[in-house]
């Protein structure tokens, strides 16, 4: 019973980490010697990551997928700030103290706290130093590189060995499987991302058939210290 | 006599392989744990019915339930090395023997996905605590609004299919709520630390086998290994089993010393005394012929045989030595081995009758300890008395040697304490000054029963148990509320007026958590509120908005829902609830009750909730056992002293009576002056006072009519001492309760010897005439 409570913070955690993950754009960079990935520009500690999002969540039996567009703001050190612009304000921030929800009223309502989100910045870190254990725990890693035909929009997959150091329209493709018996695959079947400099596209399947389609662009990678608003928004994350 | 020895010598080699076959076999294990001496009354017919629902074994089932877990946490600076560990450590436990099952709550989601899909059905009925009281306040739109941000929000846990059974998401609150309602939590963070749980349950065979030790130890080497692998690793563990461990090696490990010291002590005060081989035979044949009778009798009557019952056997030592000295004194010249025995012969009988009387009323009181010692006593006295009656005399006599010192010593306290002789009025009124004090002492005289003052301790399990409350809120002292009921949908309504009347202590701390199956399964009348509140304040205005985001049909989502009810399947799936449902009583635990006065006062005008402290109700069960073990004393003085009138006729019966009895007096005064804790364990070492003390008054009294009074008050001059000796020990015994048993016994003996002199003995001039022929004898 403990263990089944447990695991409710624990779905939080594993979908806020997924995101996390997906959006820093640096799931590929552990090995970016050897990887088409190398083009994968790298946080540095203090440096920050901002760009604009759009969520297409499909939800099994709806004709629609429910849409949802924004900003997202991810600090390493701090966190990630996910403010939803359409289809209405709000913002939500994933810190390693938790999850909080803040209404366009300027509401706070925390989702999700814990010692389990203690891993989150850990797991970042990690990812971004080109540590692969923290994932490797987790999921199985397979990286693709993709010669994509950006004016058809048409993909050409290789394998990673066959990765062709080529140009502009070369990209990458990173896929997570969860390792069997872990409790994240009770949550995800399936995670590809892809993307050039940064990730661009981030697909997470769930096991009810449900998945969400990630969309990220105009990033950029700047330094600290984070913008004022956003600081803000972080101060004010749960204790 | 030879044919008769022989039979008994060979009843004996049966009673050893008996004895040894039950032992290795495990059929018979030795207990340390001080909670199963309790709640194993006897019980027959309606009774058993009856007491099931008592607190006493409400609380025993529970605690038994808890002492088949075991808790280790594990504590790290480095989370990913936590895991690790954790892993490792809970694979290792999972292969020993055993070992049922091992979890690590912080690393793994068990039956999530199950348990979700279990609550998703009847989620039109499931509210948290918090989404009731906004709805209650008429604040649905919050709720509403929470639940179109979830839609869209990146961590959300919406899927098609929960939409369609709980469209405003309510459940995800409900679960959440109810996870803190258990509070234990599988990962924290504390002090730069990381610390998680490995949980573990025990195979059914490990406590009931003895098998305990093994595990711990085994358990113990895996824990330093893993510490001895990484230094910035910590691990405490907890667990009624490392307790129990601990309290039996204490006791064991006592029990071996004193029975070793005692008997090295006797062999060489018989060698001091005999300068001969043969009499310390004939002590050892005594002694040892009563334990084996006792710990036969121990193994064929009783499953287990509690750790402070051998504690006792040990003790017998000192009881069944008087009869082979008494014996064994009378010098070889006195007669044949008929004629010798003879003379000792009535006063064995009469005080291994008084002696058998006292126990037996032990085995009246209502605990499995009394009765296993007064099995023990019983059968090892009587086994003493046939190897003196039948044994002994086959062996060859050896006198006293008049010039030892010990019996030097013994001829100048004789002279002095002859020298006092109070007269039969004098006699009379100590004794009915006793005879009242000791039953204003009964009654006024303070008592402590606390169940925390009895046992050892182990100061390293004690820290860890309290780390592990202290970090992870698991273990500790857990406190029940008792819910009762005929209908189970009544207690789940009391289930919950406790928590709606808890919840003030739990909001400023007092309590840390509670838990209990109104909880987990909200009653029908409250699942039928909240659907209720559901429908007028979330579907009702809010559903239309929210049909224009999903393609759910909302007004319709109540409709189809049956409320969750607590079927026996459903409870089956939810190992957590097993322990807290019992016949028309459920349990609610709390976790970290700092004050218990509040809670009872909380919940007092809640009639058919009842607080259940473990420790209060134990204490209080000991006491009433204190108060039957008071009675029997009583009663078996009175018997005493009845058969004492019969035998001496009236007043030396009396004073024959007197001796114990002012005894027990002086042992209990002593006990209070000293500040020994007067419990059930120190009423129940006045009766070893008593029976060693009736034994002084019975054997002086009876060598007056046999002319044997010097021998006699020499033999009682020796069996005090070894006496004194193999108690006074237990007076060193680091654990509690036998060091109080100890301290009153030797305070009682030491009173009842001097007593036997002034109550029984007869005129210096009477002793030197009477003892003339041994004297001769000796020389």
């Amino acid at each position: 019973m403990t263990k089944s409570l447990q695991a409710t913070k624990q779905i939080i955690l594993h979908i806020a980490l997924i995101v996390f993950l997906a959006m820093t754009g640096h799931v590929a960079s552990a090995r970016a010697d050897a990887m088409p990935a190398a083009k994968l520009q790298q946080i540095g500690d203090g440096q920050y990551l901002a760009g604009v999002f759009r969520l297409d969540r499909y939800l099994a039996g709806f004709e629609q997928p429910l849409v949802s567009k924004g900003a997202f703001t991810l600090s390493p050190g701090d966190g990630l700030v996910w403010q939803n612009r359409e289809p209405f304000p709000d913002v939500t921030v994933m810190t390693d103290r938790g999850i909080t929800r803040i209404g366009d009223d300027g509401s706070r309502e925390t989702i999700a706290n814990g010692a389990q989100f203690n891993q989150f910045i850990t797991l970042i870190s990690a990812v971004l130093s080109g540590n692969w254990d923290a994932l490797s725990q987790h999921f199985t890693v397979t990286e693709r590189s993709v010669e994509m035909d950006v004016e058809k929009g048409v993909e050409n997959n290789a394998e990673t060995d066959d990765a062709t150091d080529g140009d502009s329209a070369s990209t990458w493709q990173i896929e997570l499987t969860p390792i069997a018996g872990r409790p994240i695959a009770d949550q995800i079947a399936h995670i590809t991302a892809s993307g050039r400099d940064f990730v661009d596209h981030v697909r997470i399947d769930k096991p009810t058939g449900d998945h969400d389609e990630i969309t990220l662009s105009n990033q950029t990678a700047a330094s600290l210290p984070l913008p004022d608003d956003i600081v803000a928004l972080l101060a004010g994350q749960v204790q | 006599m030879n044919v008769r020895a022989v039979i008994w010598f060979l009843c004996l080699i049966v009673m050893g392989v008996l004895t040894f076959w039950q032992i290795n076999a495990q059929n018979a294990k030795i207990d340390g744990d001080i909670l199963s001496l309790i709640g194993r009354e006897h019980h027959d017919g309606d009774a058993d019915q009856k007491d099931r629902l008592s607190d006493i074994n409400i609380v025993r089932d529970l605690l038994l339930s808890d002492a088949n877990q075991v808790i280790i946490m594990m504590s790290h600076p480095d989370r990913d090395q936590l895991e690790k560990a954790s892993r490792t450590l809970a694979q290792h436990f999972r292969d020993m023997d055993g070992t049922a099952s091992v979890s690590v709550p912080g690393f793994e989601t068990g039956d999530a996905r199950s348990l979700y899909g279990f609550y998703l059905d009847h989620a039109g009925g499931l509210l948290s605590q918090k989404d009731r009281d906004l709805l209650i306040n008429g604040d649905g739109q919050r709720i509403y609004k929470r639940a179109v941000q979830s839609l869209y929000a990146p961590s959300s846990m919406i899927s098609a299919q929960s939409l369609a059974s709980d469209p405003f998401s309510l459940l995800p609150g409900f679960l959440a709520e109810l996870g803190d309602k258990i509070g234990q939590s599988g990962l924290v963070h504390k002090d730069d630390h990381y610390g998680t749980p490995i949980i573990i349950t025990l195979a059914p065979h490990v406590r009931t086998s003895g098998f305990e030790a093994d595990w711990v130890k085994h358990a113990d080497d895996l824990i330093a290994t893993a510490t001895a692998s990484d230094d910035a690793l910590l691990i405490a563990k907890t667990g009624q089993i490392f307790f129990a461990v601990s309290e039996a090696s204490h006791a064991k490990s006592d029990v071996q010393r004193i029975a070793v010291i005692a008997t090295f002590g006797v062999i060489a005060m018989v060698v001091w005394v005999f300068m001969s081989p043969l009499p310390i035979l004939a002590a050892l044949l005594t002694v040892g012929s009563g334990l084996l009778a006792g710990i036969t009798a121990l193994v064929l009557v009783f499953d287990s045989i509690h750790a402070i019952a051998l504690v006792f056997g040990a003790s017998l030592i000192g009881i069944s030595i008087d009869y082979a000295l008494h014996y064994l004194v009378l010098p070889g010249s006195s007669g044949t081995d008929d004629t010798r025995l003879s003379h000792v012969r009535p006063g064995l009988r009469l005080g291994l009758l008084t002696t058998v009387c006292g126990f037996s009323a032990l085995a009246f009181t209502p605990t499995i300890l009394l009765a296993q010692i007064s099995v023990y006593s019983i059968a090892g006295l009587i086994a003493a008395y046939v190897t003196v009656a039948t044994i002994l005399p086959c062996l060859p006599a050896r006198n006293i040697r008049d010039r030892a010192a010990i019996r030097l010593i013994y001829q100048k306290i004789d002279t002095v304490l002859l020298a006092v002789r109070p007269s039969n009025g004098l006699r009379h009124v100590m004794l009915v000054l006793a005879t009242v004090a000791l039953i204003g002492a009964a009654f006024y005289l303070p008592a402590n029963d606390d169940i925390a003052a009895l046992g050892h301790g182990d100061d390293a399990l004690i820290a860890d148990a309290r780390i592990i409350a202290e970090t992870l809120g698991m273990g500790g002292n857990p406190q029940f509320i008792r819910v009762d009921g005929d209908n189970i949908q009544d207690r789940l309504e009391t289930g919950e007026a406790v928590r709606d009347a808890l919840r003030p202590l739990i909001t400023d701390r007092r309590i840390g958590s509670l838990f209990g199956l109104s909880d987990v399964i909200p009653s029908i009348s409250r699942q039928n509120t909240n659907r209720a509140l559901i429908t007028s304040q979330l579907i009702e205005p809010f559903g239309p908005q929210l049909q224009a985001v999903i393609p759910v049909d909302i007004s319709s989502t109540q409709d189809t829902k049956t409320p969750l009810e607590p079927a026996p399947k459903i409870l089956a799936a939810i190992p957590g609830l097993s322990g807290l449902q019992r016949g028309e009583t459920d349990i609610i635990r709390l976790n970290a009750v700092k004050d218990v006065d509040a809670v009872r006062d909380a919940i007092s005008h809640i009639g058919q909730a009842s607080l259940i402290n473990p420790r209060e109700t134990i204490t209080g069960q000991f006491a009433r056992y204190r108060v039957w073990a008071s009675i029997a004393l009583g009663v078996s003085l009175l018997v005493a002293g009845l058969v004492a009138v019969l035998r001496y006729g009236f007043p030396d019966g009396l004073h024959v009576v007197a001796a114990p009895l002012i005894a027990i007096l002086c042992a209990v005064s002593g006990a209070f002056v000293l500040g020994v804790t007067i419990n059930f364990f120190a009423i129940m070492s006045l009766f070893l006072v008593f029976a060693i003390g009736a034994d002084y008054a019975i054997f002086t009294s009876e060598s007056r009519q046999h002319g044997t009074q010097d021998a006699t008050r020499f033999a009682v001059f020796l069996s005090l001492i070894s006496s004194v000796l193999a108690f006074g020990l237990l007076a060193t015994s680091s654990v509690p309760v036998v060091n109080a048993i100890g301290t009153i016994i030797s305070i009682g003996l030491i009173s009842a010897w001097v007593l036997s002199y002034w109550m029984c003995a007869g005129h210096k001039g009477n002793d030197q005439r009477t003892t003339h022929p041994q004297s001769r004898g000796h020389q």
